[in-house]
């Protein structure tokens, strides 16, 4: 029983590391823009086609597969922000989100005219079985997984904090009007900031791949639903919320699937969310990213 | 004194509702400047659209000789003009001295300089450096927006009504700022319903109505005129 | 016309019930997620009311709004006073429970020794009331264009009358409708209400067209596609949203124009078209334009 929780928790923290770097994403472009992007989970998909395109021509190695995401994610990205929400600054939400939506379905079929088959396989992030430890069986993949988001975190954290470019992404955040007041140049943060979350999306995305050693088209709508289930669990806005809100989305699916089963396990999501949505408790509406 | 900045013909609009009609002025180099005028003339409107923040849709504006009518907001700010913007604007969730730092985004050169000058002429700022500017009272968010500002190292200092919600005592310290602000040579223009400090400090003023500047003239005039008795009645209604 | 031409003709339409559905909450003020559930709903429901219950097929569409209406009160209760995303998040998360709840839901009787009923994911086969009696396609093409025509002169009536107005109102401005002495809380339930009617009604005619329905059909992509077609349609008309699902199933899919490439192509011209009108092909101004020319 015991020894059931303690090795769900840790699965669950393994996917809620990647849960967490999808969220990070988005709360970035949407604390910025106030916008929502349904495009950023296509773009993720479309660097994970392209990455895996490289493999079946090149046989590549993970790292270089990484690289290929990431540069096409981050492409599709400010291809999105420029055609999508650069044209809806002062304009409307939904437009620039209906917007984002065709872009969506223009990305999926980009991927899919390359790479056709409905399922292509992604190299493991490792390919031994599991470690033993005192009973448990710790998924290499899960403690990777878990490293690399909690590096992407630290390396995000001293971006914002730490530098100059931090100070006018944080700016922005907090105002966008006082930060052109202050001699910062908005639209150029918002495309800076569209490619920093998708370069975050694409290690996301990479890891996610390689974890389920697959790829689907569908690999799309499924990255956009759990960063923004993520997101909105920890808090529209806030960065240290988007971290708490993946994790939580992963523990929660993991523990729901183990004691409910699968079908259970997205229903219970789901009616979470809409619960804390419903009930609108406080810290769900923080606005401020610090 | 030679006009440092040109306002000229200028009309702005909200979709169809023009909130300026053809606005002409001019600020003095060297001088502090007053803009007067009841809620909703167009005063905010006219800030915004010289700082960049809106887009006019005719006439221009000069400052120094050159035309920045249609420059996007971060490079008025680096050609020398800061705005204190209505409400503050303050940045809450980054501490007093994030603020200060964001404030001089445009320049390359170290700070410590203008930080530590800043920190000298408004000491409750030092004392909350490492607060979240969100914290602050209203008073204190006005002089950091202030200090803001002047981090750009502006020729003139644009202020949207600095004095509005804001205790007597904490509108005198912010006037007497202005004037030091003023006696170090910043330009100043200043948008102001309290005609009474205004007076005080401003060797010349406007009055908008409507979106258009219905009169100009220095402080002899203004206090000649009836004028003076519209713009307070301005104020009243405030 | 030929089966394919009657097939798209029948599916533009059967869209455009969601889509229009999609667009009565954007007037109100609000981006909802989640009306392909009330979508689902009627299909559900009315396929069980004909091919289980053995209801004639207006009767079951009755039932099946009446529900539609209700499921769509139940979630609009504690949800619409959510604004923006919140709101969209709420009623995508509703959506979703929905279409899990089809997934689990089994419930066949057999009849003339076959099982007919929903059965999980496996999905709901046998809705055959249009063919029992006799109609053929055109003959449902007919159906479902006369039904949504109907709607739409009532729409069109209701958007001139006072109605329309206040409806504008709170979707523009809710506090100043407020203190006009509207109860927009109120409105906007009525709205909702009304909303999932309409999307049950297609719903109905969907899955008596299709005779199969599986819940999948009525994940969020239903959704957020009735949401796009009532913004490329234009906001400024109900005709906005059929303009916008004739563009896309009909001209597009239709005709097979740019072949495979259909989305790399119409995706970025949707997107190009928004930069230019934000509220849509059929928005205020033309609408506007188009009325005083030709009345």
């Amino acid at each position: 029983m015991l020894l059931d929780l303690a090795q769900n928790t840790l699965d669950g923290l393994g996917a809620g590391a990647s849960y967490a770097l999808l969220a990070l994403g988005f709360t970035l472009i949407f604390g910025v823009l106030r916008r929502m992007n349904l495009s950023f989970g296509p773009a993720i998909m479309l660097g994970c086609y392209a990455a895996t395109w490289v493999n079946l021509n090149f046989q590549a190695n993970l790292l270089l597969l990484a690289v290929v995401a990431l540069a096409a994610t981050t492409l599709a990205g400010v291809y999105v922000e420029r055609l999508c929400f650069a044209p809806h600054r002062r304009g409307s939400a939904i437009a620039a989100m209906v917007a984002s939506f065709a872009l969506w379905m223009q990305l999926e079929e980009l991927a899919t005219a390359f790479l056709p088959r409905h399922l292509y396989a992604f190299p493991p992030l490792y390919a031994g079985g599991p470690l033993e430890l005192a009973g448990l069986s710790l998924r290499v993949e899960a403690i990777v997984m878990t490293v690399a988001a909690a590096g992407a975190c630290a390396l995000l954290y001293a971006i914002l904090y730490r530098s100059r470019f931090g100070l006018a992404v944080r700016a922005v955040i907090d105002s966008s009007t006082a930060a052109e007041l202050s001699g910062i140049n908005v639209p150029r943060v918002f495309a800076a900031v569209f490619a920093l979350a998708s370069a975050i999306g694409a290690l996301a995305g990479i890891l996610i791949a390689s974890a389920h050693e697959q790829v689907t088209p569908m690999l799309g709508m499924w990255s956009t639903l759990k960063g923004l289930a993520a997101m909105m669990l920890g808090g529209l806005g806030s960065l240290p919320g988007a971290v708490a809100g993946g994790l939580a989305l992963g523990l929660l699916e993991s523990h729901s699937q183990w004691y409910l089963g699968p079908q259970f396990r997205d229903l219970t999501i789901y009616l979470v969310l809409f619960a804390l949505l419903a009930l609108n408790p406080r810290w769900m509406t923080t606005r401020s990213a610090s | 004194m030679a006009a440092l900045l040109e306002v000229k013909d200028l009309v702005t609009a909200y979709g169809k509702i023009e909130a300026l009609k053809g606005v002409s002025l001019e600020v003095a180099e060297g001088s502090i400047t007053c803009l007067l005028g009841p809620n909703g003339a167009g005063k905010t409107t006219l800030m915004f659209s010289i700082a960049g923040v809106l887009r006019p849709k005719a006439g221009s504006v000069r400052f120094r000789n050159e035309d920045i009518t249609r420059k996007a907001p971060h490079a008025i700010v680096s050609s020398g003009v800061a705005l204190v913007p209505e409400n503050r604007l303050v940045f809450p969730g980054m501490t007093v001295l994030e603020n200060l730092q964001a404030g001089a985004y445009q320049r390359n050169d170290s700070l410590d300089e203008d930080i530590e000058r800043l920190f000298a002429r408004f000491p409750r700022l030092k004392e909350r450096a490492a607060q979240p500017a969100g914290t602050l009272s209203g008073g204190e968010q006005q002089m950091l927006a202030v200090a803001r500002a002047l981090m750009s190292r502006p020729r003139l200092l644009l202020m949207d009504e600095p004095s509005l919600g804001l205790a007597p005592l904490v509108v005198e310290e912010i006037f007497r700022i202005v004037a030091e602000l003023h006696r170090d040579g910043t330009t100043i223009f200043l948008v102001e319903q309290n005609a009474h400090m205004a007076l005080k400090v401003a060797q010349h003023f406007f009055l908008m109505e409507q979106g258009r500047v219905t009169f100009s003239g220095d402080p002899g005039s203004l206090a000649e005129d009836e004028v003076i008795r519209r713009a307070y009645l301005g104020s009243a209604k405030a | 016309m030929d089966d394919y031409a009657i097939g798209v003709l029948t599916n533009v339409g059967l869209v455009s019930f969601v889509a229009l559905s999609a667009y009565l909450l954007l007037l109100a003020g609000e981006m909802s997620f989640g009306q392909q559930a009330f979508f689902g709903v009627g299909a559900y429901a009315g396929g069980m009311l004909t091919a289980m219950a053995g209801l004639p097929l207006p009767l079951a569409a009755l039932g099946a709004m009446a529900l539609g209406a209700a499921a769509a009160l139940l979630v609009a209760l504690p949800t619409l006073r959510l604004k923006g995303l919140y709101f969209a998040m709420a009623t995508l998360a509703a959506a979703e429970m929905m279409r899990i709840l089809f997934e689990l839901l089994h419930l066949q009787r057999e009849i003339d020794g076959e099982p007919v009923g929903p059965d999980g994911t496996q999905g709901f086969r046998g809705i055959r009331w249009v063919l029992e009696h006799g109609i053929e396609p055109e003959g449902y093409l007919i159906l479902v264009w006369g039904v949504l025509l109907a709607v739409l002169v009532i729409v069109l009536f209701l958007e001139n009358s006072k109605l329309g107005a206040t409806l504008r109102a709170v979707g523009a401005d809710p506090e100043l409708a407020a203190s006009l002495g509207v109860s927009v809380e109120r409105f906007k339930l009525g709205v909702a209400a009304a909303a999932g009617a309409l999307a049950a009604l297609g719903g109905v005619l969907y899955a008596h067209h299709n005779t199969y329905i599986e819940p999948r059909n009525f994940d969020i992509m239903l959704g957020v596609h009735s949401l796009a077609y009532a913004l490329i349609g234009g906001l400024g008309t109900a005709l906005g949203p059929l303009a916008g699902a004739a563009l896309d199933v009909g001209l597009l899919e239709g005709t097979r124009l740019f072949g495979g490439a259909r989305m790399i192509v119409f995706g970025g011209l949707v997107a190009l078209l928004l930069v230019f009108r934000p509220r849509g092909l059929l928005d205020e101004k033309v609408v506007h334009w188009l009325r005083a020319r030709f009345s």
